[in-house]
């Protein structure tokens, strides 16, 4: 229960204080934990794993599977209702020397992958360096690939790097964190090979409680299989088995409810980790901050106030020679459908009854639910071509090798999105995503209604539109949050201009931002469900768009072509303008 | 007439409506603007005529002047003229009387500095005037005249004056040059402040300089107040205009109570008409507080959150870090409350707190300050804290106290430190605090709103803020002085792995936003008298439902002999001031940890 101990999270001034909620005993949160946390983990786990294990391939309902629940369970304790902080490590500090040591094991299934080298490898350094995983750890790597744990290490070390605001024994620790690293190598739907990394696992794990965590690194058609083999053969026996798995979650509706259903077969809902790295963004995370712990938004945040909603994401760059795996999902499914519609669910949910995982996920479900299916003539879609400039030249999506030549895979996608409830009805969520475009940023703006009766209209002559209110929320690069007022411009005259009411993070905090995986592994280390989709979420999310993309593929709708670096095809625009919106990223005034 | 339009001194903004332009540079989309363009040309007779009779400050409306202004004087004419005044913005109207400028040459603005020796007017008076002419502010055509007792003659003034003037950082060309011609039209005379005789030769000096053209005059009274009548008497009786506008600008004090201060109304009165009267609060035309109304009424997301719905508590806060320093003997006289409080403090509450008026005209936003004022209940003796410095030792420097002042009486009483708790009985504001704290021998200086937001309901993070949440409500800070600028304090999640929220700022900080030098309070202020625009001067039933807030709990603190509560040189000021605050459940914000 002390798990408000923050070795990662430097605490902490009376209004900064560490997240310490009454049910946080199996729930350590994030980047807490203690050496205590892990003595008191065993405990419950030991107590829980059977529940776990005796439902394996009969799903449970996600709800009934939150953690508070086990919390009840435990030591035949209620929940510590209304203990305040300071007690709770009294409470719980049994510092009992025969406890039970827990352990947790890490199979990066797909370990030679380039998501394993860039992303998963540094993000459990990271962590490790950070102090926040648990003590006894170990990492295999698992590929088909013919490796040694010595070439593993030699492979990974070259990706570790230590946060540019700690590095004190930075050698020294990536030599541990190394040694720590192992490698088997295997077949994706070998049995045996799994039965081989299990006995190797249980070797390192020595008798101790265990914890395994499957990060599954590789391509979509054999996620089963490795699900299947893992599950069967490389569970653990007396803790918990945790399955992270990347999108993409099928292709529509009916894909990814096979997918689902595979799944669950081998794993019930709690052991799925299904993860969306946008939502491990520090912005998005905050998005629920800035709503619900400030007075002067929520008032705000309704269709009487709000205007639209606009969620930007852009890549400079195109599929630069791997447009395999893209041209078969577009850019719909790579990003509207997933990273784009989950931070709409998040900006536009109620509030929550609470910050649970399940809490959350209820309301998001409820937003997807209340939406309208996605409209042909509310889509644009585009693909960039090839362009010369300053005497390069750009490739069009179709010169990319691994791309048919004939694709008219979207490359660029526009969407206007309704919600058909109470708060948003009428209020245009505007989406833009697209690759090989002018700049790089993910972002969401927010359109506020002008101002009614509005004293100094003259002042902005006609356009009142250009004159709102606008919070931008950047999520990268260079995360900031700004809000645009109408402010008289200092001198002798009545001049209007907009400035903005800035929150540079560069500015405020100097600590490094930690990377989604970070956040989303330590998560799933944790058994904090917040960030990851339930696949009723994703059933819903699914369903939102699967009409639309086989209209697409059925019409063979022809994509807008836009050159390679340009600010995407001027279909977004005309888009917009039907719902009376104009894009903010766009507008000239704005960077 | 009415040709001072200069046209370089306002930028124009891009978002300007073509619609208004009509080659009339004017004080941008104020809707009054236009009919003040029209203003003296159809009023001065009637002005002239009227100059010794007594006019309804409304009724003095220049707008109403404008378009009756022969039927003025009958008081059941006031209806019907306010709903004239409102019906004559059509844009025809507009067209016509943007076009009738050509005498724009023929116009001429005199500014007579009374009391041109003081300290005010050599360090703001001359500076601004310089600032103004240096921007192309002023006319075409104008002399500024320095009045004093003093014998000086116009080279003397001239060097004396030129020590001050500085040029803006922004824009440091030909300084020297301006400079010089500046002050090329720079005169002085000398005479005594009750001595029509003296005036009369200053008109005569005036009359040479204007030549043919239309005269317009103005008076800047930087003297004591008790001259202020006798000045008042003899520039109107012996110097006004023959034919243009005399306006005279006062500074505070205006009295010392609802008495006294109605007598010196009164008084002005027998001389100048409400409109000819600009009293100045210089704090009205500061930067910031002159865009608390833009920020209010322009952006959306402000407005709804303006109630004692959203807003727990209002803070006016305005320190020095200095004390009287040898010059006590006005300040003894009247205390912080008067200096302080009862006008600058009070007037911010009032835009603060103000309906949305019918539109930016100087009349219809006055209406809705007249009307805040008469909603709130009068200040109470146990709602006010009183305070005084005492000396203080600081690393081997002593600070001096209050009464070692030699210019103040050694028992005085009289609060160099006063906090005080206001409350607005309307459908608005019922209930909220509004707390002024205003002192002198501070720590710092600074003048600041700040509006303490109530706590959000059933906040989901109660956790992370654990029992205090009252200390995690968002706060909106508008700073005044110095380092102009806006933050609202919002709850944020600290970026790392764990979830912990702090408060961070949602900053626009005017140095860095705005590269320009922000003019003083004073040239804006000047620029509106010669503009006729009286936005952010105080009209007389103002200044008497202001007084009457003060004036009982002034006279009980001097009846009953309040002893205040004293404070180092250099301190946060009496801790009273907390006790104060704490009553209404109230932290102030300057003085918490983290600001």
């Amino acid at each position: 229960m002390a798990t408000h101990i923050t070795p990662c999270s430097s605490s902490s001034s009376s209004s900064s204080l560490t997240f310490s909620s009454e049910f946080n005993v199996c729930k350590p949160r994030k980047c807490c934990f203690s050496k205590r946390v892990s003595q008191v983990r065993p405990r419950i786990l030991s107590r829980n794993h059977f529940q776990i294990k005796s439902s394996n391939g009969q799903p449970l309902n996600a709800v009934s599977m939150q953690d508070v629940l086990f919390g009840l369970g435990m030591d035949g304790r209620p929940l510590a209702k209304g203990i305040k902080p300071e007690e709770e490590e009294v409470f719980f500090d049994f510092s009992d020397p025969e406890e039970v040591q827990s352990t947790l094991s890490i199979a990066v299934v797909g370990a030679s992958g380039d998501l394993a080298k860039k992303k998963i490898f540094p993000a459990l350094f990271a962590l490790y360096y950070e102090d926040c995983l648990p003590e006894n750890f170990v990492v295999f790597g698992y590929a088909r690939t013919k490796l040694t744990d010595e070439e593993l290490r030699n492979m990974i070390s070259g990706t570790l790097t230590c946060r540019i605001d700690t590095n004190e024994n930075c050698e020294a620790k990536m030599e541990q964190f190394l040694k720590r690293c192992f490698y088997h190598s295997g077949q994706y739907n070998s049995e045996e090979h799994f039965a081989e990394l299990d006995s190797k696992l249980k070797e390192k794990e020595a008798g101790k409680l265990s914890n395994r965590l499957f990060y599954l690194s590789v391509p979509p058609n054999i996620f089963v299989d490795v699900v299947r083999c893992a599950s069967l053969k490389a569970s653990s026996a007396n803790g918990w088995t945790r399955v992270i798995v990347e999108k993409p979650f099928g292709r529509d509706s009916e894909s990814s409810a096979e997918l689902t259903r595979c799944l669950k077969r081998y794993l019930t809902e709690d052991q799925i980790f299904r993860i969306d790295h946008y939502l491990g963004k520090e912005l998005v995370e905050n998005l629920s901050v800035l709503r619900f712990s400030n007075l002067v938004f929520e008032p705000l945040w309704s269709r009487n106030y709000i205007r639209n909603v606009q969620l930007i994401f852009s890549e400079d760059f195109g599929t630069e020679g791997r447009g395999g795996y893209f041209d078969h999902y577009g850019i719909i499914r790579d990003i509207m459908q997933n990273h784009l519609l989950q931070i709409l669910a998040l900006f536009a949910m109620e509030t929550p009854v609470s910050l649970d995982a399940e809490d959350i996920r209820n309301e998001k479900v409820k937003v997807l639910r209340s939406m309208k299916q996605l409209q042909l003539e509310d889509v644009i879609i585009g693909q960039y071509k090839g362009h010369n400039k300053g005497g390069r030249r750009y490739p069009g999506y179709t010169d990319d090798s691994t791309v048919p030549n004939n694709s008219i895979t979207p490359t660029f996608a526009a969407a206007a999105l309704f919600i058909n409830n109470a708060r948003w009805d009428g209020v245009p969520f505007l989406m833009k995503a697209g690759k090989a475009l002018h700049t790089r940023r993910a972002e969401i703006r927010v359109q506020f209604r002008h101002v009614p009766g509005n004293l100094y209209k003259q002042n902005f002559g006609t356009d009142l539109d250009k004159a709102t209110n606008e919070l931008v929320l950047r999520v990268q690069p260079d995360e900031a949050i700004y809000l645009k007022i109408n402010n008289k411009v200092p001198g002798l005259g009545m001049r209007l201009d907009r400035s903005d009411l800035n929150l540079l993070y560069r500015a405020r905090y100097s600590k490094e931002i930690p990377d989604a995986y970070e956040r989303l592994l330590l998560d799933a280390i944790a058994g904090e469900r917040r960030l990851f989709i339930r696949s009723d979420e994703l059933d819903a999310a699914w369903s939102l768009f699967t009409p639309l993309l086989k209209e697409l593929e059925v019409k063979k709708i022809a994509p807008e072509l836009y050159p390679y670096g340009s600010r995407g095809p001027v279909g977004a625009h005309y888009l917009a303008a039907k719902y009376n919106v104009r894009w903010g990223d766009l507008s000239g005034e704005d960077s | 007439m009415a040709a001072f339009y200069a046209t370089h001194c306002r930028s124009y903004s891009y978002t300007y409506s073509s619609s208004i332009n009509g080659g009339r540079n004017q004080r941008f989309s104020f809707s009054s603007s236009f009919l003040r363009l029209s203003v003296p040309a159809k009023a001065k007779v009637f002005l002239q005529s009227q100059r010794n009779s007594y006019q309804n400050a409304v009724l003095m409306q220049d707008g109403a002047v404008a378009t009756k202004a022969t039927t003025v004087e009958k008081e059941t004419g006031l209806e019907k003229l306010k709903d004239e005044l409102l019906s004559v913005t059509s844009s025809k109207e507009w067209d016509e009387k943007a076009g009738f400028d050509i005498n724009e040459n023929e116009s001429t603005v005199s500014i007579t500095v009374v009391g041109a020796s003081g300290d005010l007017a050599k360090k703001k008076i001359f500076p601004a005037l310089f600032a103004l002419y240096y921007e192309d502010c002023l006319p075409k055509h104008f002399t500024v005249y320095g009045y004093a007792r003093s014998k000086m003659t116009d080279a003397e003034l001239r060097n004396m004056v030129s020590k001050t003037l500085t040029c803006r950082i922004d824009k440091r060309e030909n300084c020297g040059e301006k400079m010089e011609q500046f002050l090329k039209r720079c005169f002085y005379h000398s005479g005594q402040y009750d001595s029509q005789e003296n005036f009369a030769q200053l008109d005569k000096k005036l009359k040479e300089h204007e030549g043919r053209r239309v005269s317009n005059r103005l008076f800047y009274l930087s003297i004591p107040p008790n001259i202020f009548i006798e000045a008042v008497k003899c520039a109107s009786l012996s110097a006004s205009s023959g034919n243009g506008w005399t306006r005279v600008i006062v500074e505070k004090p205006f009295g010392r109570d609802s008495e006294s201060s109605a007598a010196l109304t009164k008084a002005l009165k027998q001389y100048l008409a409400e409109d000819q009267i600009f009293r100045i609060d210089h704090y009205l035309g500061k930067e910031l507080v002159e865009n608390l109304s833009v920020l209010r009424f322009s952006n959306l997301i402000f407005e709804p959150l303006w109630s004692r719905q959203y807003i727990r508590n209002v803070q006016l806060i305005f320190s020095e870090d200095f004390g009287t320093e040898g010059r006590g003997g006005y300040f003894d006289h009247y205390g912080i409350i008067r200096d302080i409080m009862q006008n600058h403090l009070l007037q911010i509450l009032a835009l603060f707190a103000m309906e949305t008026p019918v539109s930016l005209d100087a009349e219809d936003i006055r209406n809705e300050k007249v009307k805040v004022l008469r909603s709130m209940r009068p200040l109470q003796l146990e709602n006010v804290v009183i305070g005084q410095y005492k000396s203080h030792n600081k690393g081997g420097v002593t600070y001096p106290a209050y009464t070692d002042d030699k210019t103040v009486p050694k028992g005085s009483l009289t609060p160099t430190f006063a906090a005080a708790a206001l409350f607005i009985d309307n459908a608005r504001w019922d209930g909220v605090p509004f707390l002024m704290k205003a002192g002198k021998a501070l720590h710092n200086k600074r003048a600041e709103i700040r509006v303490q937001f109530r706590h959000v309901p059933g906040n989901l993070y109660n956790r992370n803020f654990r029992t205090d949440l009252d200390r995690a409500t968002n706060e909106l800070v508008i700073r005044v002085q110095p380092d102009e600028a806006i933050y609202l304090k919002i709850n944020n999640k600290v970026p790392g792995l764990g979830m912990r929220l702090d408060r961070s700022n949602l900053n626009l900080h005017y140095a860095a936003r705005y590269s320009k030098e922000i003019p003083d309070a004073y040239e804006r202020l000047l620029l509106d008298a010669i503009e006729g625009e009286r936005r952010l001067f105080i009209r007389s039933d103002e200044l008497d439902a202001a007084w009457e807030l003060f004036t009982p709990v002034l006279a009980e603190l001097e009846v009953k002999k309040i002893i205040p509560e004293y404070y180092p040189y250099g301190s946060r000021g009496p801790v009273g001031a907390h006790y104060l605050a704490a009553r209404y459940n109230v932290r102030w914000g300057d003085l918490g940890v983290e600001q």
